[in-house]
C-alpha cells in the first residue's frame, strides 16, 4: 500500500478552535437537555409499558418499537421536514434536534428502566405494600432507586451513544461540532487536521464517561452477593490488564 | 379508624391501635369459607380459621397445601375468590373485595416473608423508618426513636447504620422483623422467614417472636417447618393439606395425639 506524503498544518486548528468549542457547547447543550428530559419522560414509559391495562401497554410498546426500529437520522429529518409540513409550523433546527433525540433516547430508555424496574424482587415491593407505603411511594422510594443503580452501566452508555450521535443534528443545520467541523473543513481544504481534533474532543468527553462506567461496573461485580469479584469491563477489553478491585 | 394528633406545627396520624379491642384470648381473626384458586387448581378448600390474640398460631403443611396463600390473604396481598374475613369483629373481605373496614385495620396487620425482603440501597435506619414517616406522618426523630425501639426489641440495636448486605441472614430477617414492628401490628404473619437459616439462627429468630407475643402481645401467624419451636411455642398447630386444615389442635393433641395419618406422615418426614 502507498502512503501518500501530507504536509499537516496544525495552524488551521489553533485558529479555528474558538468555534470549535463553540461548536461543542451546542453538542454539550444538547445532550444534556435530551438526558434530563430523557430521564424525566423515560419513568412514566416505562410505567406505561408494565400497566395492565392493555391499550396503555400497546402505547408504551407501539412508540418504543417505532422510535427503536427507525435510523435516528431518519426521525431527525422527519422532525425537521415533515412535521412542519403536517402542523403548518416551522420547527428550529435546535429544537427539532432536541425533539428526535429526545423522542429516541425515552424509547431505549424506557427500556432499561422498565427491564430495571422488573429485576426488583416482587417480595420487596410486597414489603412496601404490606408498610402500606401508597403505589407510588413504591414506586418512588424503592423501585426507581434500585431500577436506576442496577441499570445505571446501561443508561450512561445510552448517554455516552447519544452525545457521539448528537454529530447527526449537523445534517439539519444545528450547528454543533460536527457541523463547525464541517464547515471549516470545506473552507480551509483541511478535513485531516479539523476532523481529527473533532474526534479527539468527542473522545476527551466520552472518554472520562466511559471510564467512570467501567469503575461503576467493576464496583457492582465486587458488591454482588457473592462478595467476590468478577472480571471488569476494562480488563476484558484489555486483556493482561489488572485492575485493583474495590475495598 | 386513624387517628390526628398535633405536634407542634407537625399533623400527624398515629397508628389506630386504640381500635382494636380484642384482648388476650379473644378472636383477632376470623376466615370463614375461603376458596382461592390458581390456573384452575383449587389452592384454598372452604377454610375457616380463627386466631386468638396474642397467640402464637404455627402452620405446617406440605409445599403448595395452601399455608402461604391464607397467609398472604389475611395480610391483603392476595384476595379470596370466596369467603369472609373478620378482623376484631370487623368484616375486611366480603363478595369477593375488601371492604372499607379494612382501610382502618390494616396496618395492624404486618408481614415477614422468606426471602429477605430489607431495600438494599437503604441503611437499617432508613428501611424501618420509611413507611412511618411517609405513611404515619412521623418526624424523622420521631422515626428514628421508635427505629431505636424496635431494633432493641430484636436485638439489633447496633446495626441501625448498617446496610442489609453487611448483616447476616438471622440479622436481616430480625430487622425485617424490627421493620414490621414500626408500624405497630397486632398481627404479625410470618411466611418461612427461617427457611433460608441454619438452625441455631433460625431458633434465634424464633425466639424473638416468641419473646414479641409475650411483651407485646403481638399475635403471630408463623410458617414453619420447625417442628421444635412449634411443639414449645406454639398455642394452636395448624396442619394444611391440600387446600384444606386437616388438623387445628394445640401443640400436645397435635404432634402426640393426633390421628390423622397425614400430619404423623409430615411431621415424621420434616423430623428426620
Amino acid at each position: 500500500m502507498m502512503v501518500k506524503s501530507y504536509d499537516f498544518d496544525w495552524n488551521v486548528v489553533t485558529s479555528n478552535f474558538p468555534r470549535l468549542l463553540e461548536g461543542l457547547g451546542v453538542t454539550i447543550q444538547i445532550t444534556l437537555i435530551v438526558i434530563v428530559l430523557s430521564m424525566i419522560l423515560a419513568v412514566p414509559v416505562a410505567l406505561m409499558r408494565m400497566s395492565n391495562i392493555d391499550i396503555v401497554r400497546w402505547v408504551a410498546q407501539g412508540y418504543i418499537e417505532l422510535f427503536r426500529c427507525t435510523p435516528l437520522l431518519v426521525q431527525l429529518f422527519w422532525v425537521y421536514y415533515a412535521l412542519p409540513t403536517l402542523t403548518g409550523i416551522t420547527i428550529p433546527g435546535f429544537i427539532s434536534a432536541v425533539i428526535a433525540l429526545t423522542a429516541n433516547l425515552t424509547a431505549f430508555m424506557a427500556e432499561a428502566l422498565r427491564s430495571g424496574f422488573q429485576a426488583v424482587p416482587v417480595e420487596q415491593i410486597e414489603a412496601g405494600k404490606m408498610l402500606r407505603l401508597s403505589s407510588w411511594q413504591r414506586v418512588r422510594y424503592i423501585i426507581i432507586p434500585q431500577a436506576l443503580r442496577q441499570q445505571l452501566p446501561v443508561i450512561l452508555s445510552l448517554n455516552i451513544s447519544l452525545f457521539k450521535d448528537t454529530a447527526l443534528v449537523s445534517t439539519i443545520a444545528v450547528a454543533d461540532l460536527m457541523f463547525t467541523a464541517n464547515k471549516i473543513a470545506s473552507e480551509s481544504y483541511r478535513a485531516l487536521e479539523i476532523l481529527t481534533t473533532a474526534a479527539l474532543m468527542y473522545f476527551v468527553i466520552a472518554f472520562p464517561v466511559s471510564l467512570i462506567l467501567s469503575r461503576i461496573e467493576r464496583n457492582m461485580m465486587n458488591q454482588g452477593p457473592s462478595g467476590t469479584a468478577g472480571p471488569n469491563l476494562l480488563s476484558r477489553m484489555v486483556p493482561g490488564l489488572k485492575v485493583k478491585a474495590a475495598a | 379508624m386513624s387517628q390526628l394528633t398535633n405536634t407542634g406545627s407537625r399533623r400527624r396520624v398515629e397508628p389506630a391501635s386504640s381500635t382494636i379491642t380484642a384482648s388476650h384470648g379473644e378472636i383477632l381473626v376470623s376466615a370463614r369459607g375461603l376458596q382461592k384458586s390458581f390456573n384452575d387448581r383449587m389452592i384454598l378448600k372452604n377454610v375457616d380459621f380463627d386466631m386468638l390474640a396474642g397467640d402464637i398460631t404455627v402452620i405446617i403443611g406440605k409445599s403448595g397445601s395452601g399455608k402461604s396463600t391464607l397467609l398472604r390473604a389475611l395480610a391483603g396481598l392476595t384476595d379470596p375468590d370466596a369467603g369472609r374475613i373478620v378482623f376484631d369483629g370487623k368484616v375486611v373481605f366480603e363478595d369477593e373485595e375488601r371492604t372499607d373496614d379494612w382501610r382502618d385495620v390494616e396496618s395492624h396487620v404486618g408481614m415477614v416473608f422468606q426471602t429477605y425482603t430489607l431495600w438494599p440501597h437503604m441503611d437499617v435506619l432508613a428501611n424501618l423508618t420509611l413507611a412511618p414517616r411517609k405513611r404515619l406522618g412521623l418526624s424523622a426523630a420521631e422515626a428514628k426513636e421508635r427505629a431505636e425501639v424496635a431494633l432493641a426489641e430484636v436485638g439489633m440495636s447496633q446495626h441501625l447504620r448498617s446496610r442489609p448486605s453487611q448483616l447476616s441472614g438471622g440479622e436481616r430477617q430480625r430487622v425485617a422483623i424490627a421493620r414490621a414492628l414500626m408500624m405497630r401490628p397486632k398481627l404479625l404473619l410470618c411466611d418461612e422467614i427461617t427457611s433460608a437459616l441454619d438452625p441455631p439462627v433460625a431458633a434465634e429468630v424464633l425466639e424473638v417472636l416468641r419473646r414479641l407475643k409475650q411483651e407485646e402481645g403481638i399475635a403471630v401467624a408463623l410458617v414453619t417447618h420447625d417442628m421444635a419451636f412449634a411443639s414449645k411455642a406454639a398455642d394452636r398447630v395448624v396442619f394444611f393439606h391440600e387446600g384444606e386444615i386437616a388438623v387445628n389442635a394445640t401443640p400436645d393433641e397435635a404432634f402426640n395425639r393426633s390421628t390423622n395419618p397425614e400430619l404423623k406422615k409430615f411431621v415424621d418426614a420434616v423430623r428426620f
